[in-house]
């Protein structure tokens, strides 16, 4: 299966994960750390709104947080999906 | 369930605490009657050597039997073996179902999850964390636990709310009578602050040494008309987790702008004239403003009367340099402090009760300008909690966050507004510690922000260019707006924690959080 | 004013949130060093979400680009140029005019592609080499862009194959060339970063140096260092009491239509009371006008 990485585990990043999931499986985020306990919500928002204007329909995201502000969630998920979609590692 | 006088649901009763009397103010509850006192002792010169074999047969000469409270206090912080030695002994003699009643735990005391777990230990009054606060937060105690200030320990334990059956007292140094000495000896950590009410209050009082010396001791801080028995052990403590080395100061820009900040806020009081008086603890933040303030002391020509509390090497540096005239220290936190106690004159002991107590006849809080505290979290109201973090779960003893508070007449709390996503500003606190009316600016990277019912601080900081004043609005939607809104936390309805105010009234009850 | 710039690590969220908030004057979101080369690409991303949602307060906010002779510098351009909180690019290892001409090409296509006044975003140049602090003026007055040229620190050393000393000897010369190459072009000239970060009093000898020499400000790369710039930079209370007196008799004369006036028994002309204000706008007791 493609996967593809972006992030770190600095405070204030986060590290994501990508998997290409199968056509029809939707969008899966997984979120484990250091905001999730309280932000969760937020955070999953945020992932969402992501992965709908990159137009991706079907993908597995995991994300380890060190509390990232959404700012950098954002940054971390595009660069994941773009790298997955250009195949780099 | 009655409100308490911040809205917060106080049941009537509590399983496991008793009845409760919710909080009224800051200051509204007057006590009335006498003190308690332990048992009366009398011993005679039959008696001149109070020494035991070993812990085991210390434990039996106190008279220690389940169900009872036994007390501790933390000098030896992370690297007390006592605790833990008393505790093993006890499971080993079958000892169960004791209240424990330390003035503080720490991460080295882990071990005694397993006693909670075998019912050796089914109470704790005093601070839980780590490890030990996350087994209470889930439900691993059938009782809660019961959380007070340095000043509302000795209060509880004076006013007759505690009562301790034997008290243990980690004794860097002590003579076959029971004289107390905390500044010699391998384990020395200076101040024995903590320990003067539990030896003056317990029904009996064990010395524990690994540095017995010809009778007597000299300097004494507890005497031998307190302890009734003195039992040498190899070690009562790893001295590398006793007392840190030097203790520096941070050059974590974040930090440092943090307390310059506060500093900038401290100049511009009123305060700021000979004589001022100030506690900052051991802390990153707190230390900083403390070389900012010496700076600005030093530039313009002012002395300082004293500082209080936990007291650092660089609190000593300040006295040496004469930019305060005393330290009044109920906890040394380095080797600097531990040696300056030990031969400043200037540099005196004092008691928890004396540092903090509402209800004697004068703390030395009262006589407090300025103090530097942190907080997990404060709120639009400006009250404070320090037991909890972000998640719900306890993590923090109060310490002398309540009572220095309420004593100083500038009360700032400096702390990042962000910790990663999680802010220190919200709507309303999870769980009180410190009621807003006596906490007076919130000084985050953001700016100096003041309580708005000091309108003499907010006229005193507007007069000085250039100060960067923020308003509790701003800096609660700053930060909604970068953390975004929060989930609740979880919880069940049973209580595992009461927080009490100084004057034991309840300020808060903490819930069980709901298991995953 | 341009006393400090700081730089940013361009993959580091903790110093992009927060360094505005120690007050440098400028920010260098930087894209070439401080990033490792398996992340130039979250990096970019990184630094694009930051131009379009972050906060810099008074700051102004430009991105080191990497060097044209790199794969990045054009990706790099396209990614940050569009975004109207950014008000110019730091290019490294600037030779020559050529170099300047060649990303003033670029950033104007860019422009017009977004419909951005052409010529919005100004060029700092990085002279890291020897052929670069010798091309200093050529470079300075390449492109109306050009808003500050900066001699190289490491990079520079090397060229010179010589090694960095405590004294900056080896940086002598450059700096003061460079320091004319500017004015005479009439740009800034701004130094080169202060490495050693816990070496306070090395920093201020070294920035009261450079200020003597002439020199507008200093890069910076650590917040730490930003109030020792500042303090050395920023005019000393007597200095603002006669400035404030200057002005505030120019002013009155300026009321009653009068061309020049005296303070303190000497005759104040215009070249003078522009120094006083420009004291001003360095003490913060005047805007920028």
């Amino acid at each position: 299966m493609n996967t593809a990485q972006a992030g770190t585990l600095e405070s204030m990043d986060c590290l994501v994960t990508v998997s290409e999931a199968a056509s029809g499986t939707g969008v899966k985020i997984q979120i484990t750390g250091s905001s999730a306990a309280r932000f969760k919500s937020a955070m999953e928002k945020k992932v969402s709104e992501v992965i709908a204007s990159m137009g991706v329909k079907d993908i597995e995201i995991s994300i380890q947080d060190n509390g990232a502000l959404d700012i950098v969630l954002g940054a971390r998920v595009e660069a994941a999906v773009k790298r997955l979609m250009g195949g780099e590692r | 369930m009655a409100k308490n006088a911040l809205g917060r649901e106080i049941p009537d009763f509590i399983e496991g605490y008793g009845k409760t009397k919710p909080f009224q103010g800051a200051f509204a509850l007057k006590p009335e009657g006498y003190r308690a006192g332990g048992k009366i002792r009398c011993v005679n010169s039959t008696c001149t050597d109070k020494r035991v074999s070993d812990i085991k047969a210390a434990i039996a000469a106190s008279g220690l039997k389940s169900g009872m409270t036994v007390s501790f206090h933390h000098h030896l912080r992370n690297g007390d073996y006592v605790v833990n030695m008393v505790i093993d002994a006890c499971a080993e003699m079958g000892i169960k179902n004791l209240t424990l009643f330390p003035t503080a735990l720490f991460g080295v005391h882990k071990k005694l999850i397993e006693h909670i777990k075998n019912g050796v230990i089914t109470r704790i009054m005093g601070s839980v964390n780590g490890p030990i606060g996350q087994l209470v937060s889930e439900g691993g105690m059938d009782v809660p636990v019961v959380l007070r200030s340095h000043g509302g320990r000795p209060r509880a334990v004076a006013s007759g709310d505690v009562h301790i059956d034997v008290a243990f007292i980690a004794a860097p140094t002590a003579d076959k009578y029971g004289n107390i000495c905390g500044t010699q000896g391998q384990s020395a950590c200076g101040s024995l602050g903590y320990a003067f009410t539990d030896a003056q209050y317990a029904d009996c009082v064990v010395a524990v040494t690994d540095n017995l010396q010809p009778y007597p001791v000299a300097p004494v801080s507890i005497s031998q008309v307190y302890a009734d028995i003195v039992v040498e052990v190899p070690s009562i403590g790893d001295p590398a987790g006793i007392v840190s080395g030097t203790t520096k100061v941070t050059r974590d820009p974040l930090r440092l702008l943090i307390a310059k900040y506060a500093s900038e806020l401290i100049e511009a009081s009123p305060y700021f004239k000979d004589g001022i008086s100030f506690q900052t603890g051991a802390g990153g933040i707190p230390l900083a403003v403390t070389a900012f303030m010496k700076e600005a002391m030093i530039k313009k020509g002012i002395k300082g009367s004293f500082g209080l509390g936990g007291i650092t090497g660089y609190f000593v540096e300040l006295l040496k340099e004469g930019l305060v005239e005393r330290l009044m220290d109920v906890q040394s936190f380095d080797l600097e402090a531990v040696r300056s106690i030990g031969e400043n004159p200037k540099h005196i002991e004092i008691s928890a009760d004396w540092y903090a107590n509402p209800w004697n006849s004068g703390a030395a809080v009262n006589m407090l300008d300025v103090v530097i505290l942190g907080a997990t979290e404060v709120d639009v109201n400006f009250n404070a909690n320090v037991n909890t973090e972000a998640d719900g779960a306890l993590l923090h003893g109060t310490g002398g966050h309540q009572d220095t508070a309420a004593g100083a007449k500038l009360t700032i709390i400096a702390q990042p507004l962000l910790r990663g996503r999680i802010p220190c500003v919200t709507d309303n606190v999870y769980s009180v510690t410190t009621p807003g009316e006596v906490v007076d600016a919130i000084v985050t990277e953001y700016g100096i922000t003041i309580n708005p019912k000091r309108k003499d601080l907010l006229d005193a900081c507007s007069a000085v260019k250039g100060l960067p004043l923020v308003s509790m609005d701003e800096l609660v939607s700053r930060a909604h707006k970068m953390s975004g809104p929060t989930d609740p936390v979880a919880t069940e309805d049973r209580i595992i924690g009461v927080v009490e105010w100084r004057d034991g009234t309840v300020i808060d009850v903490v819930r069980q959080l709901k298991t995953k | 004013m341009r006393r400090t710039m700081l730089y940013l690590p361009g993959n580091n969220p903790n110093m992009l949130t927060r360094g505005y908030l120690f007050g440098p004057d400028g920010l260098i979101l930087d894209l070439e060093d401080a990033v490792a080369m398996a992340e130039k690409d979250t990096a970019r991303i990184l630094v694009q979400h930051f131009l379009k949602q972050g906060e810099f307060g008074k700051c102004e906010v430009t991105v080191r680009i990497n060097g044209v002779d790199t794969e990045y510098w054009k990706d790099d351009l396209a990614a940050v140029v569009p975004f109207p909180v950014l008000q110019g690019v730091r290019a490294p290892k600037v030779d020559d005019a050529n170099t300047v001409k060649i990303i003033d090409e670029e950033l104007s296509m860019i422009e017009d592609k977004h419909g951005i006044p052409v010529g919005r975003t100004k060029i700092f140049c990085l002279l890291e080499t020897a052929k670069g602090i010798w091309n200093a003026y050529d470079i300075a007055s390449a492109s109306p862009r050009v808003a500050a040229i900066i001699p190289g620190g490491e990079d520079l050393t090397a060229d010179l194959k010589t090694s960095r000393s405590s004294e900056g000897t080896e940086l002598d010369w450059a700096r003061r060339m460079l320091v004319f190459a500017a004015r005479a072009a009439g740009v800034d000239p701004i130094d080169t970063v202060f490495p050693r970060v816990t070496d306070d009093a090395g920093l201020r000898k070294e920035t009261e140096f450079i200020k003597q020499l002439g020199f507008e400000g200093k890069s910076v790369i650590h917040p730490n260092q930003i109030p020792i710039i500042h303090d050395v930079f920023n005019p000393t209370e007597k200095e603002i009491e006669k400035a404030l007196k200057i002005v505030a008799a120019a002013k009155e004369a300026a009321e009653r239509g009068q061309g020049a006036v005296s303070v303190d028994g000497r005759m104040v002309d215009i070249p003078v009371v522009k120094r006083a204000e420009h004291t001003l706008v360095k003490a913060g007791l005047l805007e920028v006008k």
